[in-house]
């Protein structure tokens, strides 16, 4: 061991044995005597700063496998570390056969020769932590990602949640109902959660006094130190932190870097320990994996069903909601099929996404197998599409709304957009242009069209006499002497009316407009052009 | 003469054979054409129910038969503090034209038209606007049959009137809906043939629509 330096020893004689620095880390008086600070800048923050941190650590120990899926056969994962590949991580049925980490992938099958291996894939990992960080925001606002664990603080939580207790149990079950295992740990700072929730040791650790006290049996193997300095410690008899702590300061600077002595000072609690909080992005894009090429419609279903439940869970916990989503069906050896979905009203549930996906899976060919499925929201602008607002008079807003826009949507969802439309008026003289289809899946802006007066435009006095059916293009008309014949001659009974107009661009007309009837007790809207050669046309039926 | 007699007829105590169904039968939507709504059951058009309309060629008078009761139809659907009171015209032959129903005091706001691309669908769409019971009014043109047990028990569960456009073969086929009826060129005007009728019976009504008036006023 280093001969103590001299700056350390305030307190005479060899440095105290663990039991003695726990002992006196009981009456509340930290081992900070033998550790003065030259070179290291010491901050005292209040008592009450301190007090009012709470750090909650869900450590993921299997997370490379958890990752991957659920599956049942007994699995490891590898990792190829310089061409060889070793066991990373294993299930606690292949653990009994004897397959350790470190073991290469070979010696592992010769084992059990039953073994799904899979390599390791950390982009997934950071995926399904996110994720994993998204639900967490559930239940504070400060999530910080330190793979594969996540730090929570939870101080100003606990009331909200009826306590530690109760807010510990609730996550830890529901992070083990979606198949992790966790181990957790409270500790007045990031880091002293984090080591314990590493040790295994469900401790719950409130008071910052006891912080040191907590820290000092833990094994050095819970600091993610590299090797060579843990080797370097174990080689000096040092096995846990408290033997570090115990160390002379500057000594273990110069020796093991400033980095680690300031680890150890954040720990507990004596320098300042900012973390950066986890924002998830505002757009939803999630994918979800399948075990293998899929082509049932009801699996795919239920793929797609699951990804709406978890837009739903991140909608809903930022209380937004979305007009559009977009799904995306990979195949293996063919550009993605893709699916757009749309609602009249945005909308974050799951059952309404899915009652609509399912009307347009009905006509979806797919034409190949799907290996993979992706899910993302607001495509573009969509996302601006938050929560609604509240309506108090009870005659307008979402309540009132929904039902017909449900209806809408569902109609529009099985037969196309394009099919389902509104009307409205246009303040026009041509006839033809004097109404216009509104989308059926955007919410007409009624008052912001200038040119639009639905319901409200007074038709001027001589534009009497409209047909209730308008034929989408005039058909033209046979004459018999001269005169107009559809399913036998026909009668004018009315008109001239002349309409002439849209001179200003390249859909003008002059027109002269008639009734007409024929023998079949049909009332026709017939006109004659006025310019070129006078033919007749049929515009519209009287119904 | 007449008027002693009307006054007789009015007396509670009369009973009178031809009345009989008609006074049971629930009030209906008046149609807007008192001929019409004189042998109708309920005095007017079945509300809840389906109700076909057998016509040789569109733009005989189909819907000027049906606009003044569509358009009460959306006045009480405006008094709605709800979503209510929607008509949808599924598969129509031409295009509704907007000015014209606003003429006939529809409210264009509360239309909605659908043009599906099979006829399969159109029987899906008419069940689920009937059904959903957003809609006052369905109108639709199958161009096959076999539909109307499905539409009438669509009406009755959304509390709305279906009705459907048939042409004039359709007559020999089996119906369930409440009221059918046939529209035929008469001697001066549009004859309503009465085919089928819940509670009433079968009747021909001459000059329903006239050839002379109707086209030429904006309301009625």
């Amino acid at each position: 061991m280093q001969p103590p330096n001299k700056s350390l020893a305030a307190t005479p004689g060899a440095a105290p044995t663990p039991s003695e620095t726990r002992a006196r880390q009981s009456l509340r008086k930290p081992a900070q005597q033998s550790l003065p600070l030259e070179p290291a800048p010491r901050v005292e923050p209040g008592r009450d700063a301190q007090a009012s941190r709470l750090w909650l650590c869900l450590h993921f120990p299997l997370l490379p496998l958890e990752a991957l899926g659920s599956s049942r056969a007994p699995r490891a994962v590898f990792e190829e570390v310089q061409g060889v590949r070793r066991i990373l991580l294993a299930d606690s049925t292949v653990r009994a056969a004897g397959i350790v980490p470190g073991l290469s992938a070979n010696a592992a099958l010769a084992l059990s020769p039953m073994l799904e291996l899979r390599e390791r894939n950390p982009a997934r990992e950071a995926q399904v932590l996110r994720a994993l960080a998204v639900r967490a925001e559930r239940y504070t606002s400060m999530v910080s990602l330190e793979p594969p664990a996540l730090l929570l603080e939870v101080a100003g939580s606990l009331r909200l949640f009826g306590g530690l207790e109760n807010l510990w149990q609730g996550i830890g079950s529901e992070l083990r109902e979606r198949g992790f295992s966790v181990l957790m740990a409270a500790a007045p700072t990031p880091l002293a959660s984090t080591w314990l929730a590493k040790s295994g040791r469900n401790i719950r650790l409130l008071d910052p006094a006891l912080l040191t006290g907590t820290l000092a049996p833990l094994p050095l193997r819970c600091l993610e130190w590299p090797e060579s300095v843990q080797e370097a410690l174990n080689g000096m008899g040092l096995t846990c932190i408290g033997d570090c702590l115990r160390l002379p300061r500057q000594g273990f600077a110069r020796r093991f870097g400033a980095g680690l002595l300031l680890q150890l000072d954040r720990a507990l609690g004596r320098l300042p320990d900012p973390r950066a909080s986890y924002r998830a992005p505002e757009r939803f894009c999630r994918e979800c994996d399948l075990q293998e090429e899929e082509h049932d419609s009801e699996r795919l279903l239920a793929a797609c069903r699951q990804l709406l439940e978890e837009l739903e869970y991140f909608l809903i916990s930022r209380q937004l909601a979305v007009q559009q989503l977009r799904f995306s069906f990979f195949h293996l050896r063919q550009d993605a099929t893709r699916l757009t979905l749309r609602r009249r009203q945005a909308g974050a549930g799951t059952a309404q996404w899915s009652e609509l996906l399912e009307l347009r899976f009905d006509c979806l060919a797919l034409p190949a197998p799907v290996i993979a499925i992706r899910l993302a929201s607001g495509y573009g602008e969509s996302l601006q599409a938050a929560s609604d607002a509240l309506s108090f008079d009870g005659k307008t807003g979402q309540a009132s709304t929904l039902p017909i826009a449900h209806l809408m949507e569902r109609l529009s969802a099985r037969m196309g957009e394009a099919a389902v439309h509104g009307v409205a008026l246009v303040d026009e003289h041509r006839p033809h242009c004097a109404w216009r289809a509104t989308p059926a899946l955007e919410k007409g802006d009624e008052k912001g069209d200038r040119f639009i007066f639905p319901g409200k435009i007074n038709l001027s006095p001589f534009s009497k006499r409209r047909p209730l059916w308008m034929l989408p293009e005039p058909l033209r008309l046979e004459t018999v002497d001269g005169e107009p014949a559809y399913r036998g001659p026909l009668r004018r009974v009315s008109g001239p009316e002349r309409i002439e107009s849209g001179w200003w661009d390249a859909g003008g007309i002059a027109r002269d407009y008639f009734v007409a009837a024929n023998g079949e007790g049909m009332r026709l809207w017939i006109y004659r052009e006025r310019r070129g050669r006078a033919d007749w046309y049929l515009h519209g039926l009287f119904g | 003469m007449n008027e002693a007699l009307e006054s007789l007829l009015k007396n509670p105590r009369v009973w009178r054979a031809r009345n009989a169904a008609t006074a049971e039968a629930p009030q209906g939507w008046p149609s807007g054409y008192r001929k019409l709504d004189r042998v109708l059951p309920g005095a007017g058009w079945p509300r809840h129910a389906l109700t076909e309309i057998l016509v040789e060629h569109p733009g005989t008078g189909e819907l000027r038969l049906l606009m003044p009761a569509l358009a009460q139809l959306c006045r009480a659907g405006k008094s709605d503090t709800g979503e209510a009171g929607w008509i949808t015209w599924i598969a129509p032959p031409f295009q509704p034209y907007p000015p014209a129903l606003t003429q006939w005091g529809i409210d264009l706001s509360r239309l909605l038209v659908v043009h599906p691309k099979q006829s399969t669908d159109t029987l899906w769409a008419a069940e689920q606007a009937l059904a959903s019971g957003n809609c006052a009014a369905v109108l639709l043109w199958p161009d096959f049959s076999n539909f109307s047990r499905r539409l009438q028990l669509a009406a009755e569960k959304g509390r709305s009137w279906a009705i459907a456009f048939r042409p004039l073969e359709a007559r020999a086929e089996i119906s369930a809906a409440a009221l059918r009826l046939e529209l035929v060129k008469g001697e001066r005007g549009t004859d309503v043939r009465i085919l089928k009728s819940r509670g009433g019976r079968p009747a021909t009504v001459q000059n329903v629509i006239h050839e002379g008036d109707r086209a030429n006023v904006n309301r009625p």
